[in-house]
């Protein structure tokens, strides 16, 4: 909980928030993936506090993850990006969605998902960010006003790396099993 | 208990048996490489640095750059390497009750693919074509056949460190809930930072190799030199990596000690795996097209390196005080008394250790961009990299040297030879010493690295560099001195040394120590942890190298 306040106030500064927005792929990659870090941090007080709401509107999980899915394309499209810089109240509601609508529901569906749901959300976050990868390194034209081409092409990248990291780790989980080792 | 008992008696039968001579035979074989890499590096070392204090001319037929990067390539890339993996086969082979034998198979097949592109390598530069130093940046370009060598090398290494992944996974499904042995961890460690260390270097190689062939025309300077150094400099740290086990495992067995706290350690060995990649920037600071901003990024990543080895230092000095209170010492450094000074292979590691003081916090200073500028490809760069690794990590190795060599060879270390260690630490000190510290002193005044003797037209400025290269030829010749030492030693304890058993150093843990947490065991999660790193630190400079590239470079033969 400290370390996700700290985290949350550190990227909500100013001058730390400008300077990662200033380049494309810190902003998406960085800053709004460290705001969802923040929320499955900060997660475990509120399961505390609203207990009673987690077990009957997230009791097998799937909720909280349509949830976090839903948060999470919507920043992925361009426009919202664009928004982020241009209106306030968007960027605003950059740092409460990504932290209180994607990263605590996240924390609290993990542990209830079963194996197929954790396995599904593997393969389709790695499709999902594959399919980015391609749309931004492939574009001929810039999609956001606020980032140029080069930006862009440099977000599909890390997409690439990103996709690949998911798809290590799923397969990793796949044909490693700790119990023949733990 | 039952584990406990039953790893002691394991231990007991590996004490009273010796090492498994096939395993035994297989490390040896890559410590003889690496001695011959060593004995030959230095002669071209010594031929180096009397031409440059002008005291020696080459004959036309040998070249200072051709002698200067066969140097760097036996010492930097072969000697350390043969002897990391000579040294972490036998580990394994030791801790983990013998190496399977698919992976000494392997392991042989790593070897012989090693020493093919060795030969490729070394045939090259002798012949005059592959004077490119170790560092091989385009445009200047070799004859295609060095950069094949270098593929075979690289494949050698890629198929012992799987090696070493089976043998520990084997290992750990046959021992369930146990954990592998700190000195195996460290090994896991190493082979994966030398797989995806090298990944970036193997693509720069494909690059280069139709290049150098005359296939395609032009090459990308800026990510070619951006790609070797994410390797260059994860190589360093392997060694670096290598040296501290020897410092956390044996040296507490051998002033009689005891361990530091295991999951620290192993702490240890997982920053330094995450955070080492991304470390190689530091040594573009001055090449242009790379932002500013991406600059000082590197920065702090090439730092964070240094938090890992902060917690090294502490562990060491805690680990010497409390042995030496232990021995009875009194008073703030009584301990200090209380160390084994007389035991070469207390002796050797410990002076590598001092000496990464002044090494550590001179690499410091010349990852900050400002500091850089004053001292960037000068003689100061060449001086800190043979304090780094020509005494820390050479002199941990040889400590190293003198205790797995007659483990592994059924011999024994006699006082004499002892005595001549002692003596052959001493030389290479005082030689390193004078060497680097002429070497750091000249650069501070401007005296380029990689430049043969010149005097630039009795240039005043260069004539004043004159009495501190003399005395940078003066340490040389002191370090051949302990180079024909240290291969005497080496090979006298592999083959003449008498007869008899010499323990694996390998300290116990304290008596009350906590249990190692599980989490330190999943490799997984730090591969994935050091992906996240590196694409972090290197997708938006790449992509930046890559398209907004300027017309590439055909190959250059500048001598």
């Amino acid at each position: 909980m400290k370390y996700g306040l700290v985290l949350y106030i550190f990227l909500m500064l100013p001058p730390v928030a400008n300077l990662a927005e200033s380049v494309m792929a810190i902003h998406m990659h960085m800053q709004m993936t460290l705001f969802v870090v923040v929320g499955v941090l900060m997660a475990p007080l509120y399961q505390k506090i609203f207990a009673r709401f987690f077990e009957k509107w997230n009791s097998n999980g799937v909720p909280g993850i349509l949830l976090f899915m839903v948060i999470l394309g919507y920043w992925l499209l361009p426009r919202t990006m664009d928004e982020a810089l241009s209106i306030p109240a968007v960027e605003l509601f950059k740092f409460i969605s990504l932290p209180f609508l994607a990263g605590v529901p996240l924390r609290d569906s993990w542990g209830k998902l079963s194996n197929v749901g954790k396995n599904t959300l593997y393969v389709l976050l790695s499709v999902i960010f594959g399919g980015m990868a391609w749309l931004y390194i492939a574009s001929p034209v810039q999609l956001c006003n606020n980032y140029l081409i080069i930006e862009q092409k440099t977000l599909g990248w890390g997409f690439v790396f990103f996709a690949v990291s998911i798809m290590i780790y799923f397969i990793s989980t796949l044909i490693i099993d700790p119990s023949d080792y733990e | 208990m039952e584990a406990v008992a039953k790893k002691t008696m394991k231990q007991k039968v590996n004490n009273v048996l010796g090492a498994n001579p096939l395993d035994a035979r297989f490390s040896i074989a890559l410590f003889i490489v690496a001695f011959i890499a060593f004995f030959i590096g230095g002669v071209l070392g010594l031929l180096q640095g009397l031409n440059r204090a002008g005291i020696l001319e080459l004959p036309t037929w040998l070249n200072y750059y051709q002698v200067l990067s066969a140097h760097g390539v036996l010492l930097v890339l072969v000697f350390s390497t043969t002897f990391t993996i000579g040294y972490f086969y036998a580990a394994l082979s030791h801790t983990l009750g013998g190496l399977l034998s698919k992976v000494r198979k392997l392991g042989w097949i790593g070897f012989g693919s090693m020493v093919v592109g060795v030969v490729f390598v070394a045939t090259t530069i002798i012949m005059g074509d592959a004077s490119v130093m170790y560092t091989f940046y385009p445009p200047m370009a070799a004859s295609g056949w060095f950069y094949v060598g270098l593929v075979f090398l690289v494949i050698g290494i890629w198929l012992c460190a799987f090696g070493a992944f089976i043998n520990v996974a084997d290992w750990r499904k046959k021992h369930k809930g146990q954990h592998i042995s700190l000195l195996a961890f460290f090994a896991v460690g190493v082979f994966v930072l030398l797989f995806f260390g090298s990944i970036g270097v193997t693509i720069e190689v494909l690059m280069i190799i139709p290049w150098a062939f005359g296939w395609t025309d032009t090459i990308n300077v800026l990510l070619s030199r951006t790609l070797f150094w994410s390797f260059g400099h994860t190589l360093v740290n392997i060694w670096y990596l290598t040296a501290v086990s020897t410092w956390y495992i044996a040296i507490p067995k051998i002033i009689g000690g005891r361990q530091w706290s295991d999951t620290l350690t192993r702490l240890v060995v997982i920053l330094l795996v995450v955070l080492n990649i991304t470390g190689g920037f530091h040594h573009q600071i001055v090449d242009p097209g790379i932002t500013e901003g991406i600059k000082f990024m590197h920065v702090f990543m090439s730092l964070s390196i240094g938090f890992p080895s902060l917690m090294t230092a502490f562990a060491m000095f805690a680990i010497f005080e409390r042995s030496g209170r232990k021995k009875g010492a009194k008073g703030l450094l009584g301990w200090i008394k209380k160390l084994p000074w007389g035991d070469v292979r207390f002796l050797a590691p410990m002076i590598a250790m001092i000496a990464f003081i002044p090494a550590g916090a001179g690499g410091i200073a010349q990852t900050n961009n400002q500091l850089n500028t004053v001292v960037h490809n000068s003689m100061w760069v060449v001086g800190h990299f043979h304090l780094t690794l020509g005494v820390t990590v050479v002199l941990s190795f040889f400590g190293v040297a003198y205790w797995l060599i007659p483990h592994l060879t059924g011999r024994v270390l006699t006082p004499q030879m002892n005595k001549l260690g002692v003596i052959q630490t001493l030389v290479w000190t005082v030689g390193m010493a004078l060497m680097s510290g002429a070497m750091h002193y000249v650069g501070l005044f401007g005296s380029p690295r990689r430049t043969s003797y010149t005097t630039y037209g009795d240039n005043a400025t260069a004539l004043g560099w004159d009495p501190y290269l003399l005395l940078l030829a003066v340490g040389g010749t002191l370090l051949m001195v302990g180079v024909v030492l240290m291969v005497y030693i080496a090979f006298n304890l592999m083959f003449f040394a008498p007869k008899g058993q010499t323990e694996f150093q390998i300290a116990e843990p304290e008596e009350n120590a906590a249990p190692t947490p599980k989490w330190t065991e999943r490799w997984t999660l730090w591969i994935v942890l050091m992906i996240l790193v590196v694409s972090m630190a290197y997708v938006i400079p790449v992509v930046d190298m890559i398209v907004n590239a300027p017309p590439g470079s055909p190959p250059f033969r500048t001598w």
